[in-house]
């Protein structure tokens, strides 16, 4: 089997999935983003994240109870796998695999 | 309140997102909207818009392919696969609507290209909406200060008009001049011809037009005098491989000319063309003296605006102008107008055009030609599909039984018809390419199919067949449809009785049409057979015409050139003039004695010719005498007129007007006779007053009248002596009646193509009736048998069938007369001497259209008639 690939801004957001624990959805996980990077986000761009990752089997998600606000919609409310943790994991450690090989070097 | 999300985006969001996802996504839209309401409402529901939008992506969008839309598609499938089997099953039919409707369309495409291209005159100047042209009008002085009419005014005029408009006018930007056309014999190194369309040119023609130079400079190629920019043709005639530039060219044996530049060829859509540009400085360096002369007439101006500037601000200065410059004028009154060049080729009524003028009248003819054509190819359509409806009911009741909605099956009937105008117009797209060079033929245009390879025509093309697939099919369709299933199934249900009054209804507009086409096509053809027997007032027959252009070594030994030639025997007659009849002629202020003493002016055409001109011609005088070698002063003292030159000045007899005294061009004397009026212009025009004076250096063309028989000798033994005599001049000849009768070129262009186009639609219009009677006579097939059986005779059943079919005829005939004798009466409006069109043309034209008719009905009609009763009685 292909293994699934997780894009820059797939892996940014499933990050947040798994820090927002239980709580994430579209809007918060929005937010948080915004707050993160300090840069406009499109929610259409969250939403297609989600989506794909959904697909891979990263994130598995659950409808939340029906409120006043959003005008009736329920939340959808999105948790990492066991899969998606794993591969927070392996992008985590390659990285710093990698980046524990940088010679140490002055930039001064 | 909540505020609530922009509707439109939302429903749209509702329309294209899959249903699992809806919720969400909607939850979180409305969220983030409501978050950003509390800021800015406006930003908050453009967001929520452009948020809808970004949302727009494969990962949302609803799967094209939903349980609902597999029916679709196999309903499609059935659709097509029904339509396909139809087509092929009924050949003669689909054969009648495809190849009716294919070559409609073709008739169609190809009006369209020739249309395209009248249009596309001068389009191709940048700078074509801001440049204008001057005209001019010279009138006689009566009718000095008073309005001029339109067709008063001729682009032909003088050459100060230019200069002067840049300097009193500070909306002119810059003026352009050229000359008409002269005639100039070329030579360089071996090569020697006469040409025929130099002209002389002012320096910033590069400047106002946009014809793409390729070799030079064109910013300075015709400042000097003595240069001459040639077109690409003409430089290959002389230099051929080699660099033009710099090369010397002489001219009228005593010039030379340096060729400074070389640009393309006039593209022929352009309202004036030439072959070589001089620089005015040598015109001015020849004629100085007319550079600030009023009433010289051979220029033609044309000047650019400022930006910011109005014609109209312009225009209301006229007055103040031409009082300015022309008011102290005693003999004769000018005015001047102004036109945009973009009006020049179709939109100018204003005379001496310096080319080829098109007609937005046979624009709108050929129009709605092609409209005809599609309509009646439409209305075959109509007619087949509506009258074979019954075929298709069980199909339509079955379809119905089984669940088929009104919308499907109007979209299975309709596209059936769509597919059938994608056949046609595959074959109209054949027909095109083959048949372009014909059309290039006809029209004398340039006119390719290349043309159409635009992706804008390929839209339209297939907008097209969509909307002549629908506008055909409309109507069957939903009669189709209308169909009941029980009615229908049980069997009760019998005729489509409800199109045949609509079915009559169209055959009577297809056949009016046809009529009135066939009766314009015989209205053009009289006329124009009218045109070349008229008795134009002289005899243009066996006249051989020599052109030595002004020579003035030939001008000099004129007498005895005219006897050398006049001893070959089969030369009967020979004269000199200017002009030949069919040429342009100057105008010029004329001052003549009237009948009460008066001395009055008028500025009639003036034709300059010698002693043998009026007997060479055979024209007629309707009193005094023609020039003559008896009287030595007719060149200086003797002046000759027309009669209508005779009735302007108010003599109603031309005999009280011989010895009266005139005054023209600086030459005075007395009238010495008056000529019957004859056609020295084509007979678009009526014959203008005219005055002939005997100018023995003005003249150019020898007029050779030679016996009938052994023209190709007398040619050649001509051609000896002629080189023998004049050894510097070719010998340019043309036959008069030859030149003549191409004043009508684009009257008998006009003639073929309409003929042409008629008998398409007629063509199609039979091709329809074919199907049409075809499908009838086959539907009375027992009735015919029963009538035989009972004793009817072969021409009882023709006359049968045919008989509901002449009534229609009849009908069609009634209403056709009326329209096309206004349209065709217009159209004679522009011949001063028509045709009349009277009953006999609707009586042939009438009787052809009906012997078309009744051989196309009685094909079918005597099959049904022949045939055995048995066969048609047998079958139960």
């Amino acid at each position: 089997m292909k293994s699934a690939t997780l894009g820059e801004f797939e892996e940014l957001v499933l990050l947040t999935v798994a820090a927002q624990h239980d709580q994430a959805y579209g809007v918060s996980i929005l937010e948080s983003l915004e707050e993160q990077l300090d840069r406009k986000i499109s929610i259409s761009a969250v939403h297609v994240a989600l989506k794909r990752m959904d697909e891979k089997g990263f994130v598995k998600s659950r409808f939340g109870g029906i409120t006043k606000d959003r005008g009736g919609r329920r939340k959808k409310f999105y948790v990492i796998t066991a899969m998606g943790k794993s591969m927070l994991d392996e992008q985590y450690a390659l990285r710093t695999r990698i980046y524990q090989q940088i010679p140490k070097i002055s930039f001064s | 309140m909540k505020p609530s999300p922009p509707k439109y985006a939302l429903n749209f969001l509702r329309w294209f997102c899959r249903e699992d996802y809806l919720e969400e996504l909607e939850g979180d839209l409305i969220e983030v909207f409501e978050m950003q309401w509390e800021t800015s409402p406006g930003r908050a529901r453009r967001n929520f818009n452009y948020q809808v939008i970004r949302h727009l992506h494969p990962e949302f969008i609803k799967p094209i392919t939903s349980e609902n839309n597999l029916i679709n598609r196999a309903m499609f499938q059935n659709h097509f696969k029904v339509a396909w089997r139809h087509i092929f099953n009924k050949k003669l039919y689909s054969f009648i609507n495809i190849s009716g409707l294919g070559v409609g369309m073709a008739c169609c495409m190809l009006i369209i290209m020739y249309v395209k291209h009248e249009l596309s005159y001068d389009k191709y100047h940048q700078n074509l909406d801001n440049i204008y042209r001057v005209l001019h009008a010279y009138k006689s002085f009566e009718e000095k200060g008073k309005p001029t009419s339109p067709e008063e005014f001729q682009v032909w005029g003088c050459a100060p008009a230019g200069p002067a408009l840049l300097n009193d006018f500070p909306e002119v930007k810059s003026y352009f001049r050229f000359t008409s056309p002269s005639n100039m014999l070329f030579e360089y190194e071996d090569k020697r011809f006469q040409e025929d369309n130099m002209v002389f040119a002012d320096s910033n023609a590069f400047d106002m037009f946009s014809w793409k130079f390729l070799a030079g400079d064109p910013q300075t190629a015709l400042d000097e005098p003595f240069t001459i920019v040639l077109t690409e043709k003409i430089a290959q005639k002389y230099f051929g491989a080699e660099d033009p530039i710099g090369k010397l060219i002489k001219i009228e044996e005593n010039e030379v000319l340096k060729v400074t530049g070389v640009m393309e060829n006039v593209p022929a859509n352009s309202h004036f063309t030439f072959e070589g540009l001089i620089s005015m400085s040598t015109f001015k360096r020849f004629r100085p003296e007319i550079f600030d002369w009023w009433g010289y007439v051979d220029f033609y101006t044309y000047f650019t605006l400022n930006d910011n500037a109005s014609i109209v601000s312009l225009k209301s200065k006229v007055p103040e102008f031409v009082e300015k410059y022309t008011g102290n004028w005693e003999d004769s009154g000018y005015d001047i107008a102004f036109e945009p060049m973009a009006d020049a080729y179709l939109h100018s009524v204003a005379g001496r055009q310096p080319g080829e003028t098109g007609s937005l009248q046979n624009l709108y003819i050929f129009s709605s030609i092609a409209v005809f054509i599609l309509l009646i190819a439409c209305i075959n359509f109509i007619n087949l599909s509506t009258s074979r409806s019954l075929e298709r009911a069980k199909e339509v009741g079955i379809r119905k039984v089984v669940g088929a909605y009104r919308q499907t099956l109007m979209g299975q009937f309709l596209s059936e018809f769509i597919l059938l105008a994608l056949f046609a117009a595959v074959l109209a797209v054949l027909l095109v390419v083959l048949f372009s060079p014909i059309l290039q033929d006809l029209t004398g245009k340039p006119i390719s199919y290349q043309n159409l390879l635009e992706w804008e025509t390929i839209v339209y093309l297939l907008s097209g067949i969509v909307i002549i697939g629908i506008l055909a099919g409309i109507y069957p369709a939903t009669l189709l449809v209308g169909f009941q299933p029980a009615k229908v199934l049980k069997g009760t249900f019998k005729s489509s009785g409800s199109g045949a009054a609509l079915r009559k209804g169209l055959v009577i507009f297809q056949f009016s049409l046809s009529i009135a086409l066939m009766v314009g096509t015989a209205v053009v053809f009289s006329q124009l057979q009218y045109l070349r027997n008229h008795d134009l007032g002289f005899d243009q027959e066996q006249m051989l015409i020599v052109d030595f252009g002004w020579d003035g070594r030939v001008q000099e030994q004129i007498e005895t050139i005219k006897n050398t030639i006049l001893d070959h025997p089969n030369v009967l007659s020979i004269a000199a003039s200017r002009a030949v009849p069919g040429n342009f002629l100057p105008n010029a202020g004329t001052t003549i004695e009237g009948p009460d003493g008066e001395m009055v002016s008028y500025g009639p055409t003036i034709y300059e010719i010698d002693q043998d001109f009026i007997p060479n011609y055979k024209i007629e005088m309707a009193a005094g005498r023609a020039f003559s070698r008896d009287f030595p002063n007719d060149t200086a003292q003797s002046l000759i007129l027309n009669e209508a030159a005779a009735k302007m000045w108010g003599y109603h007899n031309p005999e009280d007007m011989i010895g009266k005294r005139f005054d023209q061009w600086g030459k005075s004397g007395m009238v010495i006779g008056v000529v019957k009026n004859f056609n020295y212009q084509s007979l678009h025009n009526k014959v203008e007053p005219l005055s002939l004076r005997f100018e023995p250096y003005s003249m150019r063309k020898f007029s050779i009248r030679v016996k009938s028989e052994n023209i190709p000798a007398t040619l050649s033994d001509l051609e000896k002596t002629w080189a023998a005599l004049v050894p510097h001049r070719p010998f340019i000849y043309s036959f008069l009646d030859e030149t003549f009768n191409k004043q009508y070129k684009a009257d008998v262009r006009f003639g073929q193509l309409f003929s042409v186009f008629a008998g398409i639609a007629i063509l199609i219009a039979c091709l329809g009736l074919f199907g049409l009677t075809a499908y009838t006579t086959s539907q009375r097939t027992k009735e015919i048998g029963v009538r035989k059986v009972l004793g009817a005779s072969v021409g009882s059943i023709v006359t049968l069938l045919s008989a509901g079919f002449i009534k229609l005829f009849i009908i069609a005939l009634l209403i056709s007369i009326p329209v096309s004798w206004y349209v065709m009466n217009r159209w004679l409006e522009g011949f001063a001497y028509q045709v009349g069109v009277g009953v006999e043309i609707y009586f042939v034209a009438g009787f052809m259209a009906l012997v078309i008719a009744l051989l196309t009905i009685s094909w079918q009609s005597l099959k049904a008639a022949f045939a055995n009763p048995v066969k048609s009685l047998r079958s139960e």
